[in-house]
């Protein structure tokens, strides 16, 4: 089944900006956690969800969910840089923890699991609420191994959440392969906590949103969790300043090879979707836009350190 | 002797206590051919292989229990938990190890060491400064060295002492400079709190990069005439009280120091401590210094302002002096 051109063009759009935005991040500082190869998952998975749908992205891909719905990019950036005009006013990072008014769910520490919790917490709410809105919770390899991980997915099949589970699976958790992370199948757990897993070709942005909707049409109807294993390759180290003597060359230019961005443009050209020049173009100009964000927030102010706010640790005391 | 930064003495004591015990190993992520967070098991694996630098699944809670259990069995594991914000997923494990020596009437000890890193510095993340949580732990150690030196005969110390302990390497002195490393020299852990310099107006209690922070405003403070004592709490947990409480008797006023924020920070405990036991040593208020009472800020000038720097520690002792005068 074909999609609708809009949506086709509209991941696109998102792949290349994410690889863009990718390069320029990765560029200005080594310690940015890239996503060359895994850009075919974050569009397919990010693309077109509601307002009213909450996203706890996994880290690596967490500026495409915001960007996906609808955050500003230069003021994401700035918090990248801790510039006092981000989202969070330099206080947090942005890169990894998206505007909670978007519906993003970010790392609020640096403890990689708990958000699967925090995701099936806004499902929850979505269903006591009465709405048909849904919580997507991504994740890692390395983070499949957590027990937040597992708790989670057997919450939301007890619950009969509406929520959909998204392994990011790149094969390598900092060092630490597939092999050494995960025992068995990730996708095959689904069967264990009672709910449908899938495992997908993660550089293939079609069969990733033909899993998607799926999963989101079973969790609007009310009818719970699915968990998708996208199957996909950390081209680039852990951070752009990796070393990355702990892997083998050969395997890294063999995923290179499936690059999923170029694969997706021959589809679209096959398809006659859009023309070589066109994506050509809207490359160059996501480029542009991209490069014009980083300036931007590269010129704003850093935080005031008299601003160390006591005051705003708490909400106001109670609901008026 | 050699000259080492803090994370080779640190590996070099984990290389030299590995050497002389087959019993210890070490499980982290990471820690293998990868070489640990920040070089911390740096060239370990090679020379003692897959069975002893064993490498984990991102699986904290069940890394500290396999530590846990493999020392009930008279193994002598150590733990790389990569960083101290991890020590929230590890803290039922830390509280079943504390209470088991005593729970079991003396009969079962757990040998096992948790490596974190943690404090703001070049690294920029996983600043945070959780100690005060383990403090209310009974039967863990806290070890907090300064120096390069410390760092090794304490990590030494810790791999050999027959109970848990947390053993904490701050960022901003991980590869910060070198010292002189003493491979024969006693483990000497036993001093807990060390008088690093002697002064007779005022004395300066911290650890880790707050130790470093002290001693550069005492210099400055030196200047203005004012002569503070340093003591390097090397050992948080348990305390060895008798150096401090000679100290205080000698100066009568006390500045304590955190990188923690300030609600529920250990250093509160001393407080109340020297409060109870040199009440009329005193002759001016306990001050303490401490981050604020929020998450530990992103943005660098927000970082930088979190911490106690040497200039609001010199103007605290100038303050307790002033006062008196
Ligand atoms: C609970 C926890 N343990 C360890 C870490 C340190 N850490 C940061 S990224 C990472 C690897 C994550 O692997 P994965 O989930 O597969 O994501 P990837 O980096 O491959 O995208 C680790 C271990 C962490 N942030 N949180």
């Amino acid at each position: 089944m074909r999609k609708d051109n809009q949506v086709l063009e509209g991941m696109y759009r998102l792949m290349s900006l994410t690889r863009a935005l990718d390069q320029v991040l990765g560029k200005h500082d080594g310690h940015w956690h890239g996503l060359e190869g895994e850009e075919a998952v974050t569009a397919a998975v990010y693309y077109g969800l509601r307002d009213r749908d909450v996203v706890a992205p996994h880290y690596r891909g967490a500026v495409t969910a915001a960007l996906a719905k609808g955050a500003d990019m230069s003021r994401l950036m700035a918090g990248f840089l801790g510039k006092s005009t981000a989202y969070h006013k330099g206080r947090h990072r942005s890169d990894v923890c998206g505007p909670p008014e978007l519906g993003l769910i970010g790392l609020y520490g640096g403890s990689l699991g708990p958000p699967l919790g925090y995701a099936a917490g806004a499902a929850l709410a979505a269903k006591l609420d009465g709405r048909d809105d849904i919580a997507l919770a991504v994740f890692g390899d390395g983070t499949s191994s957590r027990g937040d991980c597992h708790e989670a997915m057997n919450m939301a099949a007890v619950q009969t959440l509406p929520i959909i589970f998204v392994c990011q699976n790149n094969q390598i958790a900092i060092s630490t392969p597939l092999s050494g992370g995960v025992g068995g199948s990730i996708a095959a757990r689904a069967d264990g906590f009672g709910m449908p897993g899938h495992t997908v070709d993660g550089n293939d942005v079609l069969a990733m949103r033909g899993a998607m909707d799926a999963a989101i049409a079973r969790a609007r109807a009310g009818e719970g969790p699915t968990l998708i294993e996208a199957r996909t390759y950390r081209v680039a180290g852990h951070f752009y300043s990796d070393a990355e003597d702990y892997r083998d060359a050969d395997e890294i230019a063999a995923w290179r090879a499936k690059d999923p961005v170029a694969r997706y443009r021959r589809y679209l050209i096959d398809e006659g979707v859009m023309t070589e020049a066109g994506m050509d173009a809207l490359d160059a100009d996501l480029v542009a836009e991209v490069n014009a964000a980083f300036e931007t927030a590269l010129a704003d102010p850093v935080p005031d350190a008299s601003a160390l706010d006591v005051a705003d640790v708490f909400a106001a005391e109670a609901r008026g | 002797m050699s000259r080492m930064t803090f994370q080779q003495a640190t590996v070099a004591a984990l290389r030299d206590e590995m050497r002389a015990d087959r019993d210890v190993f070490l499980l982290g992520q990471d820690i293998g051919r990868f070489g640990g967070p920040l070089r911390s098991t740096a060239g370990l694996f090679d020379e003692f292989g897959a069975d002893r630098v064993i490498d984990m699944p991102m699986s904290e809670g069940t890394i500290a229990g396999l530590a846990v259990g493999a020392a009930m069995q008279g193994k002598r594991p150590v733990v790389d938990l990569m960083f101290g914000e991890f020590l929230a997923l590890v803290m039922q494990q830390f509280l079943d190890a504390g209470a088991m020596h005593y729970y079991s009437g003396g009969t079962q000890s757990v040998p096992m060491v948790l490596r974190v890193k943690y404090g703001i510095g070049p690294f920029h993340g996983h600043a945070y400064d959780h100690h005060s949580w383990l403090v209310g732990v009974p039967g863990v150690k806290v070890f907090a060295p300064s120096n390069p030196a410390d760092a090794y005969a304490m990590m030494r110390a810790a791999v050999r002492d027959n109970n848990p302990v947390l053993f904490m390497e701050h960022m901003a002195l991980y590869h910060a400079g070198k010292g002189e490393i003493d491979p024969d020299g006693a483990a000497n852990a036993s001093a807990g709190s060390v008088i690093v310099r002697d002064g007779s107006d005022v004395t300066l209690i911290g650890s880790a990069l707050m130790l470093k922070r002290a001693l550069r405003a005492a210099r400055t403070l030196e200047a203005d005439g004012i002569s503070a004592e340093v003591i390097d709490l090397r050992r948080i947990y348990p305390l060895t009280l008798d150096p401090i409480l000679a100290s205080v008797a000698k100066t009568g006023r006390v500045v304590l120091l955190s990188e923690a924020i300030g609600r529920g920070a250990s250093i509160n405990d001393l407080a109340a401590i020297l409060a109870e036991k040199a009440f009329a040593d005193l002759s001016a208020p306990i001050t303490r210094l401490t981050a604020p009472d929020i998450p530990t800020p992103f943005a660098r000038e927000l970082e930088a302002a979190y911490l106690p720097s040497e200039d609001r520690i010199a103007d605290a002792a100038r303050r307790l002096v002033a006062d008196q005068a």
